[in-house]
């Protein structure tokens, strides 16, 4: 009985609901004809306000924060002012040219300028294969068509006219020097490529490619632990028995090595955002 | 002044069983007790600074000693209140005072035509003048300037040592080294010596000692060719070979290279030019590699070699007083060298 008895309570509930809900629809020339009866004047039209429209299940998703990791100080008993004032000198020649946000495996377009070029400038559109260095030095190359041809930029240096983003997103590794082994195709970038538009906000896009290798010689044993290559189709070019002998050269102690910890802490991340927002915003 | 001290060893029965020999002679039948006690005559002919000091005291020292030396080493004037010393005019062959500098680390610059050069950032960190030695004193010839860099605690330090800087009205410092001078050169003793005193597009030499690399073979020490790596050879690969001729002068050569230790030794790079100086933080930027490691201190001068003696024109003489009237900016630039706030260089 009891329940029978909060069943239509809350039937009755949700049909008041749904009525309240639906007024405009239902019952407003009731309500027109009401109001009218009781001032005994025929009321002004008045337009039903305008429906805002919420989407509740889009939540905004903030800006992303990127700090260029050549900010971060390396990990070594260095007078911090050093690398203070190497920032400084680093923002001083970011309000002159945008370094855009990229990352390892991102399509890039590089304007510098070179005096022996014809037009005294020269473009390279490639996939960045790997950043390095910290500081004034920090450095990127990229990996320019199946020629074997990569050039290594320097991010500071007053030659470079224009960095362009043309596709952000990441790959699977950190560094892809493996490109150097494998097929020409995935090397190869279109030229005439138009920038790809990307979000500023939410998570960077992940290509999770995999690619295909040349037989080996390699330059460097990519199935070794030690590179933690992810990227990399080894089913095709090594025996399981290969893969397993690779594994001879693992160090599962290193990462109990609590002496190379080296913590990131994101403070310090937030430190250096701020830095390079002042700065470029001024 | 000789103390007994007394050592309490309790150590498990088998392992004082094991250790019987180190019973003294005034328990001799140790043997069955647990703990064993020694006695050793230890001679201190000093004490330690805090030994006769409460722990408020000593922790109260440790605070304002720093407090103290930081507000002498703000201060941009001379602290001895006597009279100064008066100041002479820059003339040609006259010899300056140098610096001691803390090397920070190298970073790269540009210059105005892109080319990369790296530069070793060296930072004048409480730089002091710590004592005058008239000719006489000195070698008869010319006076020389003791300086001093690098405040450092005054607790470890013997009596007459600290009488030297209190003299001066300094701190004590870590590194101290001489500079001989020209008469017209000669500064009071407590002057401060700021980056400054270097001027952009002159050239120094930098003395250091050089990171120790311990004993070392004559491939890495000398530079050696070494022996081949097949063709016969037995456990002859890196060695030295023949060490000189043989029946007539029956004898090695004094002199002759050898395996031996390597580095930790002062060496003097010649040359290095100053592209830059911040006056703000008191940092050059010299061209180059510098002898030593992270974080040691170098002594800095300007350079003997001929060829670059003329672009020190017209120099701080005898050296940049900062509480004189002259304003300098944050940064002084080479002429030649790429500013970063600066466009890019675009070449023609």
């Amino acid at each position: 009985m009891a329940a029978c008895a909060w069943s239509v309570s809350t039937a009755m509930c949700s049909l008041r609901a749904s009525q309240g809900k639906h007024n405009r629809f239902l019952s407003t020339s009731l309500l027109r004809l009401a109001s009218g009866a009781d001032s005994g004047q025929t009321p002004k039209f008045k337009p039903p306000t305008k429906p805002v429209i919420l989407d509740k299940s889009d939540t905004e998703i903030p800006v992303r924060r990127f700090v260029s990791p050549e900010f971060i100080p390396p990990r070594q008993r260095t007078n911090p002012l050093k690398f203070a004032l190497e920032r400084k000198d680093m923002l001083k020649r970011r309000t002159m040219l945008k370094i855009p946000e990229f990352y390892v495996g991102s399509i890039l377009a590089v304007t510098m300028s070179d005096p022996h070029a014809s037009e005294k400038t020269n473009r390279f559109v490639g996939i960045c294969i790997q950043r390095s260095g910290n500081g004034l030095g920090a450095t990127f190359i990229l990996i320019i068509d199946g020629q074997g041809v990569e050039i290594c930029y320097e991010l500071y240096n007053p030659r470079i006219q224009q960095v362009e983003v043309l596709k952000m997103e990441k790959r699977l590794d950190d560094n892809l020097l493996y490109l150097r082994d494998a097929l020409p195709e995935y090397s190869t970038v279109d030229v005439n490529m138009k920038p790809v538009p990307s979000s500023i906000s939410g998570e960077v896009h992940l290509n999770a490619l995999k690619v295909r290798m040349k037989p080996k010689p390699w330059s460097k044993c990519w199935e070794r632990p030690k590179y933690n290559v992810q990227g990399i189709r080894f089913d095709l070019r090594l025996s399981p028995e290969k893969m397993e002998e690779a594994q001879k050269w693992a160090q599962p102690w290193l990462e109990y090595d609590m002496l190379k910890e080296y913590v990131i802490l994101s403070s310090m991340e937030d430190i250096h955002w701020r830095e390079v927002q002042e700065e470029t915003c001024k | 002044m000789a103390a007994w001290g007394c050592r309490l060893l309790s150590r498990g029965e088998s392992l004082l069983r094991g250790a019987r020999f180190i019973v003294s002679r005034s328990a001799p039948t140790a043997e069955s007790s647990v703990i064993g006690v020694q006695f050793v005559r230890t001679i201190k002919s000093s004490t330690w600074w805090d030994e006769h000091l409460s722990e408020e005291n000593s922790s109260f020292l440790r605070e304002l000693i720093p407090e103290e030396y930081n507000s002498q080493t703000a201060s941009k004037l001379n602290p001895l209140k006597d009279e100064p010393w008066p100041r002479h005019q820059w003339e040609k062959g006259s010899s300056r005072v140098g610096l001691v500098a803390l090397k920070l680390g190298m970073m790269p610059i540009w210059t105005k035509s892109a080319e990369r050069q790296v530069v070793t950032m060296l930072q004048v960190l409480d730089c002091h003048v710590i004592k005058y030695l008239p000719k006489e004193e000195y070698d008869g010839r010319a006076p020389a300037l003791i300086v001093g860099g690098k405040n450092v605690s005054p607790f470890y330090r013997s009596e007459e040592d600290m009488e030297v800087f209190r003299n001066a009205g300094v701190p004590p410092k870590q590194k101290m080294t001489t500079f001989k001078v020209s008469d017209n050169a000669i500064l009071k003793p407590g002057t401060p010596l700021y980056a400054a005193h270097f001027r952009p597009g002159q050239y120094v030499d930098i003395t250091a000692r050089t990171i120790g690399k311990g004993f070392q073979g004559v491939m890495k020490k000398h530079g050696f060719k070494g022996q081949p790596a097949s063709h016969g050879q037995t456990k002859t690969h890196r060695r030295p070979g023949a060490s000189g001729p043989g029946g007539d002068p029956a004898k090695v050569w004094k002199g002759k290279k050898m395996p031996g230790r390597m580095g930790n030794v002062f060496s003097t790079t010649h040359g290095l030019k100053v592209w830059r100086v911040n006056t703000k933080h008191n940092v050059i930027y010299v061209s180059g590699s510098v002898p030593g490691h992270r974080n040691c201190l170098v002594k800095v001068r300007d350079t003997i070699l001929r060829k670059h003696l003329e672009a020190i024109q017209n120099p701080p003489f005898p050296t940049f007083f900062a509480d004189g009237d002259e304003e300098l900016p944050e940064d002084l630039y080479d002429e030649d060298l790429f500013q970063f706030g600066e466009p890019s260089v675009s070449l023609a």
